[in-house]
């Protein structure tokens, strides 16, 4: 463990130190790589107790769009507006949460899918508020645009989460969430409160996710509902932890990196409906190599060793 | 004050009733015997009165206080465990770590102390190799796990659903011994649902017999297995 | 105690409808004609959850597919989409037969976590494939009996629409025909209700769900011919639908399917009274999501008591 630790360090530091080296280009990309690495990692972190969130673009969004109109509306400080925002989102995870886990499964997953629609129909609506269709556009971008500064705030948003990931590993909440997911009965029986574990996994998640939308939106000055609760939020996470391995912090860190930078490439070959692409790797991925690569590297190893 | 008593207890469903007016009591340091055929509605009954189900009507009194309605996961924080018939032995996690659950989650340890009282239970019931992935689990060793993993709960009352089913004679033997001892040491009240007679004769000291969802004798097992009733229940339903 | 509750239920709907009826005729009407669409839309999707106890997401893609493939074939022969619905639906039928055997067979083993993360990749899939084949410009096929109207009294509406309710009754009765009186029927009913039963009464458990699978995706393809007689499409133009059908379903409870019409005239009703009035159109397409929470939160307090 202390092994890893040392890694997690020196990778941290590795990661903070690449605006020295690369272009404003790269470290766009970095970015979104980085944001999409934490939306992955926290889709799993729900993932682990059996239930299937289709709402991170919805709760991204709901971020954005809470920062940005704070800003906006209340006059707040853009890094406050973070804060804030970050928290509205749990709060509103935490409600929707409360309304619908006690029934989980596939009524929580639906629930979920609509959510991005939802919220962004509600915000397409609220014209004089949200700024409606053409959505709202920021007095300026956090820290003036800098380009090192938006890394490293990303950069921040992405540790944060995986802190939060790695803890969930190690904590009580990984047996809760395991046992919850492998047999609901005998965890009940183990005194194990399904319906208080889920809530706590569902607004610690939602609010990761909402973070990360909040840094978006001060990121780039302006969102749209188009923008904010694009589907891709959902759908490139999803494949990527898939890929990756689900039911670590690893998998989905390794399959944001591989699908991420491969994703730059892919939109530049096929302009429409690359994305096809991510539907292709789910499909595939849950049919042939449910536990990603890495649970098939696991597997290599181990079986070597056996 | 009895540690476990239920009153009237039934469960319908759509049409059927599993269990039908049962009413008895379970106290500490005995060991009740749980028989009937197939179907009688024994699983059932260890269903309602852990927790997982709700009856339809009656009462379940633990230690004098009504838990009918409570659900079950504060029952097994209160002292109520059962082991199940199909185990499904929590894959992704050790052996220790199926066991530490009940620790963790009933008697709110924290994960240290958790390991500590899991490891000293899997000692009392001699299972070995903690770190195992629980895929490569003999027969005897998950039924281990099994009891483990409801005694880390702390209970002050077990039921055991069929633990013996699938187990050579020597290793029913020694389940017998390691149940009496752990009872004995811990003045658990236990109730053990069997069908093998032979586990119920040296085990326990009353039997109750339940049959359709009605309990239809109730004493030392000596005498209710000579009980007319019982036996017809027995024989007659076993077509 | 049932029957009390429908009594109640049932005047309640009657002093409901003919309020509105009084009020604003057309709203009744247009929302019996969009209660139509969804139902015939809701019930194959309905039939499979009920029998193969899975959640098609990719369910509203089935019929965008079938409306595409209807789109091509009208276009290229001049047909009517009424004469195509044959051979499109036996097409989506073989499509979904294919689609059974290659990837859902397999996760039916798996826990019902992969079906959801399978059956959404496929929709993704679908869609994108869609997008990339004929990019997301609309497509229209026009027809001049799609403009049929009648007049009563100071009274003007389109009947055309009238054609789902008769399709979604077409579909109510056949299928209850079907599962009642035929051999498949009664065969995949019971392996709907108890799969290890059926199994040892030798029923063939696979055979019986690609089957249901089969015929409701001959029944969604259908509903795709029909669908681009009057509106026009694009490769999203599912999912709402997935989502709507789905709502109905929880409404109606799994495996009643012709409470799938009942709900689905509460859905297409109360979209319609909000679409009567201007401040209150946009929200239309937020009703759904609130009769599922409902339906949700209505379920789990029940459970709990229970």
């Amino acid at each position: 463990m202390k092994r890893n630790t040392q890694f997690a360090a020196a990778g941290a530091v590795l990661m903070a130190a690449l605006p020295a080296f690369l272009g404003a280009y790269p470290l766009n990309v970095a970015r979104s790589v980085m944001t999409y690495m934490a939306l992955a990692v926290s889709w799993d972190m729900l993932l682990r107790s059996g239930q299937i969130s289709f709402g991170i673009a919805g709760l991204f969004g709901l971020g954005s769009y809470a920062s940005a109109l704070l800003v906006l509306r209340a006059g707040m400080d853009p890094v406050l507006s973070l804060v804030f925002a970050t928290f509205f989102t749990g709060a509103v995870a935490w409600i929707l949460g409360f309304a619908v886990l006690r029934l989980r499964a596939m009524y929580f997953s639906i629930t979920t899918l609509a959510l991005a629609e939802i919220f962004r129909i509600i915000l397409h609506n609220l014209h004089d508020f949200s700024g409606g269709p053409e959505g709202v556009v920021l007095p300026g971008v956090i820290f003036g645009g800098d380009a090192h500064a938006l890394y490293w705030l990303c950069l921040g948003g992405l540790i944060i989460t995986l802190g939060v990931s790695w803890y969930f590993e190690r904590s009580k909440m990984h047996l809760a969430l395991t046992a919850i997911r492998n047999d609901e009965t005998s965890a009940r029986s183990s005194g194990v409160d399904i319906f208080r574990f889920l809530l706590i996994a569902f607004t610690v998640t939602s609010t990761l996710q909402g973070m990360m939308g909040a840094i978006q939106v001060q990121s780039y000055g302006f969102t749209t509902p188009e923008t904010a609760f694009d589907a891709n939020f959902t759908l490139l996470p999803l494949a990527m932890a898939l890929l990756g391995g689900i039911h670590s912090t690893l998998g989905p860190m390794a399959g944001a990196v591989l699908l991420g930078i491969a994703s730059e490439w892919l939109k530049l070959k096929i302009p429409y409906g690359h994305l096809v692409v991510y539907g292709i790797i789910i499909v595939l991925v849950i049919l042939l190599m449910p536990r990603g690569l890495v649970g098939l590297a696991r597997k290599r190893l181990t079986g070597r060793r056996a | 004050m009895k540690t476990l008593q239920t009153e009237h207890l039934t469960k319908r469903f759509l049409g059927l009733v599993a269990v039908n007016d049962v009413s008895f009591s379970l106290d500490a340091g005995e060991i009740l015997g749980i028989i009937g055929p197939n179907g009688a509605g024994k699983t059932t009954f260890i269903h309602l009165v852990s927790g997982i189900l709700m009856p339809s009507s009656g009462k379940i009194l633990y230690k004098g206080r009504d838990v009918t309605y409570v659900p079950a996961h504060e029952r097994a924080r209160m002292g109520i465990a059962r082991t199940f018939q199909l185990i499904h032995p929590l894959e992704n996690l050790t052996v220790l770590e199926n066991v530490m659950i009940g620790a963790v989650f009933s008697r709110g340890q924290s994960l240290k102390e958790a390991r500590k009282s899991a490891e000293g239970i899997c000692d009392s019931l001699q299972l070995g190799g903690l770190g195992r992935d629980t895929a490569s689990l003999s027969i005897l060793e998950i039924k281990k796990m099994e009891i483990a993993r409801a005694l880390a709960n702390g209970p002050e009352i077990l039921f055991l659903d069929e633990v013996m089913a699938g187990l050579n004679t020597d290793e029913t033997r020694q389940m017998i011994s390691m149940v009496k001892a752990i009872a004995k040491e811990r003045g658990l009240a236990v109730g053990v649902v069997e069908h093998v007679m032979g586990v119920i004769r040296e085990l326990t000291e009353r039997v109750i017999v339940l049959e359709a969802g009605e309990l239809i004798a109730e004493g030392p097992y000596s005498e209710v297995s000579k009980n007319p009733r019982v036996i017809e229940a027995y024989l007659g339903g076993a077509a | 105690m049932a029957n009390k509750r429908n009594l109640t239920a049932g005047t309640v709907i009657a002093a409901v409808v003919l309020g509105i009826l009084v009020w604003r005729p057309t709203v009744l009407i247009y929302g019996l004609q969009a209660a139509g669409l969804y139902a015939s839309i809701a019930i194959p999707m309905g039939l499979i959850l009920g029998i193969v106890h899975i959640v098609n997401l990719a369910h509203g893609e089935f019929m965008m597919v079938a409306s595409y493939l209807t789109y091509m074939i009208c276009r290229s022969t001049g047909m009517d989409p009424y004469l195509a619905l044959v051979p499109v639906a036996a097409i989506t039928a073989a499509f979904g037969f294919g689609i059974y055997k290659l990837t859902i067979r397999r996760a039916l083993k798996a826990p019902e976590l992969n079906q959801l993360i399978l059956t959404f990749g496929l929709a993704i899939l679908l869609t994108q494939a869609a997008n990339l084949l004929f990019t997301s410009q609309t497509r229209k096929l026009s027809f001049d009996y799609v403009s049929a109207s009648v007049d009563i009294g100071e009274l003007s509406f389109g009947v055309y629409n009238f054609v789902f309710v008769a399709l979604a009754l077409f579909m109510v009765l056949g299928l209850r025909l079907f599962l009642a009186r035929t051999k498949v029927g009664k065969a995949a009913l019971a392996v709907g209700q108890n799969p290890r039963g059926a199994a040892i009464v030798g029923i063939d458990v696979d055979r019986a769900y690609a089957l249901t699978f089969a015929l409701a995706s001959a029944l969604v393809g259908m509903m795709g011919a029909v669908f681009i007689t009057r509106s026009s499409i694009f490769p999203a133009v599912g999912s709402p639908f997935t989502m709507k059908s789905f709502c109905l379903i929880a409404m109606a409870g799994v495996g009643n399917i012709p409470g799938i019409l009942a709900s689905s005239v509460l859905l297409g009703v109360s979209e319609n009274v909000l679409k009567a009035f201007r401040g209150t159109r946009d929200w239309a397409d937020i009703v759904f999501f609130v009769l599922i929470i409902t339906v949700i939160l209505g379920r789990s307090i029940r459970g709990k008591k229970t």
